[in-house]
């Protein structure tokens, strides 16, 4: 193969999504009556505190796919660890007990999910699918089958669009997100853990002849990916100012669309962090666009759906050819 | 595999055997009332579910044993669960049901079928396209729309550009709401221009301040008034407005009730809410169903009331016993 064309493979790669996003962002101010509003700053302030937690979420679930797992536990995951937090503040925990304690439980929840898949022999799928009941249950069961109100605490400002003090520009739990984001793609790009994972996703039986304690690092992917969904959790409990057992069913979907639309690959050894927040923002902007055009909400699920088949086709194609 | 999958049915067999010995054996002269809500989040529910029990309680004590067992999907949109619940019920041979139908289509069949298994139900809350049903106790929500738009026109003087976000597709008594709300407006305040009527808040909380935020960043400029028509949208849009501080900067009139709403109309960042009577429409669905029972003639329609309660009427008695019912007494 050419060397040169390896090279506009990658690029490819990398831009792909990007120019997705562009031409989405671009379409809509087309569309739009008074495109200055949808291109204002508090729009896409809006947006990028809509994204967070599907964006939070990604973080973990690249890290899970390109290991060549998956998580359907997510949504519940959320739902479970707002609860806590919300029960936690309701207790009289400080809230940086009551934020840690969701996280937490998040992190304990994705090992569990890594002990049954690596000591029960439980496929990733039929694992988290049984979690995405268990924690969903435990939540309502945790919060009485009724939604937690909270006083209210600074972990009720992570999301709001106006943030205090106004430098920071953009809400706090944005900041948070994109400093995960950064953190996570230096550590698979450039440690020794990062590589084990793309090993553990590219060729597990490789992996595992090369040394790789590949049932270790499945529970340590699990739990740390867990950690995140928790802090997600948080998040929600943020936007929502109460912990809500029933919100965020289905957001796993979300959030293993923005993986895959971002060049994640469900048979693992592939993916990246920023193709996933990438895909997190295609969602969000289609999402807020339909919206403020006035579209049904039909049109908007028809399309998000035909972006992911199509986002999806376009990678193997690539694959293919090279 | 197969073993695996032949142990669960069996799990699935024992389980759903155990749970329908529970209630109706002996006994022969209690009744037992499932109540079936569209959800048990909503603080609207609680009350409904408050005034159920008081209804038992009464006539309990009035010589007619009577045992509610409430039980509703626990989220707002799930058809399928509600559906199979009613089948549950059904099947288990409660005396009575009173549902409040998630979707006036999709729950026909369940109740219809229940009708033929012996089990009659009154429905609540939201209608349902059949007549095989006891009797309908609800509130005008028609009525409740009327009185919102009514409020509208009064706080903006009878002209300026109104918001509304509706609820969700095919909830029915939520699209009456929005409906008379409209019709109010376009008849009685042709001044007033309706500038985004087609969107959905959708069935939580989250879902209706994500619409609300995306709403208000391409109309938050230019409405003066807003309307939602129930409890999860109005929260939501209330959320959205207080995160870009325009919370009281424009003419705002909700539906339903709940401590936050109170709190919101003392700081006049809500300027109206219209309030339904849930605690009586349990008390009354439950009543009903036992009169019937009994063999007596009850009505096909009964309204349970609503009312619109502003800042100005709130320390009213009236007002008072609909915003706080008496959930504690009954709940627990």
């Amino acid at each position: 193969m050419n060397p040169s064309f390896i090279r506009v493979n990658l690029w490819l790669n990398r831009v792909g999504p990007v120019l997705g996003l562009l031409l989405v962002i671009g379409i809509f101010s087309l569309l739009m009556d008074t495109p200055s509003r949808f291109l204002s700053p508090n729009n896409l302030r809006i947006v990028l505190s809509q994204t967070v937690i599907v964006a939070i979420g990604a973080i973990g679930m690249t890290l899970i796919i390109i290991s060549g797992g998956i998580d359907l536990a997510v949504g519940s995951t959320i739902a479970l660890t707002g609860v806590i937090t919300a029960l936690a503040i309701n207790a009289g925990l400080p809230p940086s007990v009551a934020l840690l304690s969701g996280i937490l439980v998040g992190g304990l929840v994705g090992v569990v999910n890594g002990l049954v898949i690596t000591r029960l022999k439980v496929v990733p799928f039929i694992a988290t699918l049984g979690m995405l009941g268990v924690g969903r249950g435990v939540a309502k069961w945790l919060a009485n089958q009724q939604t937690v109100n909270i006083p209210g605490t600074w972990l009720n400002e992570l999301l709001v669009m106006f943030p205090n003090p106004s430098w920071l520009l953009v809400a706090p739990g944005v900041w948070i997100a994109i400093v995960l984001a950064v953190l996570a793609a230096i550590v698979l790009r450039n440690t020794v853990f990062g590589r084990r994972v793309f090993a553990l996703g590219s060729n597990e039986a490789a992996a595992r002849a090369c040394g790789i304690a590949t049932d270790r690092l499945k529970v340590w992917i699990y739990g740390l990916a867990g950690l995140l969904f928790g802090l997600a959790g948080v998040m929600q409990m943020s936007r929502l100012r109460q912990g809500d057992p029933t919100v965020a069913a289905g957001a796993e979907l979300d959030i293993i669309a923005a993986v895959v639309i971002g060049g994640g690959s469900l048979n693992g050894g592939e993916g990246s962090i920023l193709g996933s927040m990438i895909g997190a923002l295609i969602m969000a902007f289609l999402r807020n666009g339909c919206q403020q055009v006035g579209w049904p909400n039909y049109i908007q699920e028809i399309i998000i759906g035909a972006i992911i088949v199509i986002a999806v086709a376009i990678d193997r194609w690539r694959s293919a050819r090279s | 595999m197969r073993k695996l999958l032949l142990f669960f049915l069996a799990l699935t067999l024992v389980a759903a055997c155990t749970k329908s010995n529970g209630p109706a054996p002996n006994a022969k002269k209690k009744l037992t009332i499932a109540v079936i809500p569209k959800g048990t989040t909503h603080e609207f529910w609680k009350s409904i579910h408050a005034g159920s029990i008081k209804a038992a309680n009464e006539l309990t004590a009035q010589g007619t044993e009577v045992e509610v067992i409430w039980k509703g999907p626990l989220r707002e949109d799930d058809r399928e669960q509600q559906i199979q619940v009613v089948e549950g019920f059904a099947a288990q041979g409660v005396s009575g049901i009173v549902l409040a139908p998630l979707d006036n289509r999709a729950l026909v069949r369940p109740v219809s079928d229940a009708g033929r298994a012996g089990v009659p139900t009154v429905i609540i809350d939201s209608g349902l396209e059949s007549d095989e049903f006891v009797s309908f106790v609800a509130t005008d929500n028609r009525k409740g729309g009327t009185l919102a738009a009514d409020r509208m026109g009064q706080l903006l003087n009878g002209k300026g550009k109104v918001l509304v976000l509706r609820y969700a597709e095919g909830s029915a008594s939520t699209t009456e709401r929005e409906e008379g709300f409209l019709s109010q407006i376009k008849e009685k305040f042709p001044g007033i221009e309706l500038v985004s009527t087609n969107q959905y808040a959708g069935a939580t909380r989250d879902t209706a301040k994500r619409a609300s935020e995306n709403l208000l960043n391409q109309f938050g400029d230019q409405v003066q008034g807003i309307f939602t028509p129930n409890e999860s949208s109005t929260a939501g849009m209330l959320l959205a407005l207080q995160d870009i501080g325009k919370a009281g900067k424009v003419s705002f009139v909700g539906f339903d009730s709940s401590q936050t709403f109170i709190d919101a109309l003392n700081a006049n960042q809500l300027h109206g809410i219209v309030v339904q009577n849930p605690f009586n429409m349990g008390y009354l669905g439950v009543r009903t169903m036992v009169e019937s029972l009994q063999g007596k003639p009850v009505n096909k329609k009964i309204d349970t009331g609503v009312m619109l309660v502003t800042k100005d009427n709130m320390e009213s008695p009236e007002v008072k016993a609909l915003l706080h019912p008496p959930l504690d007494q009954y709940l627990k």
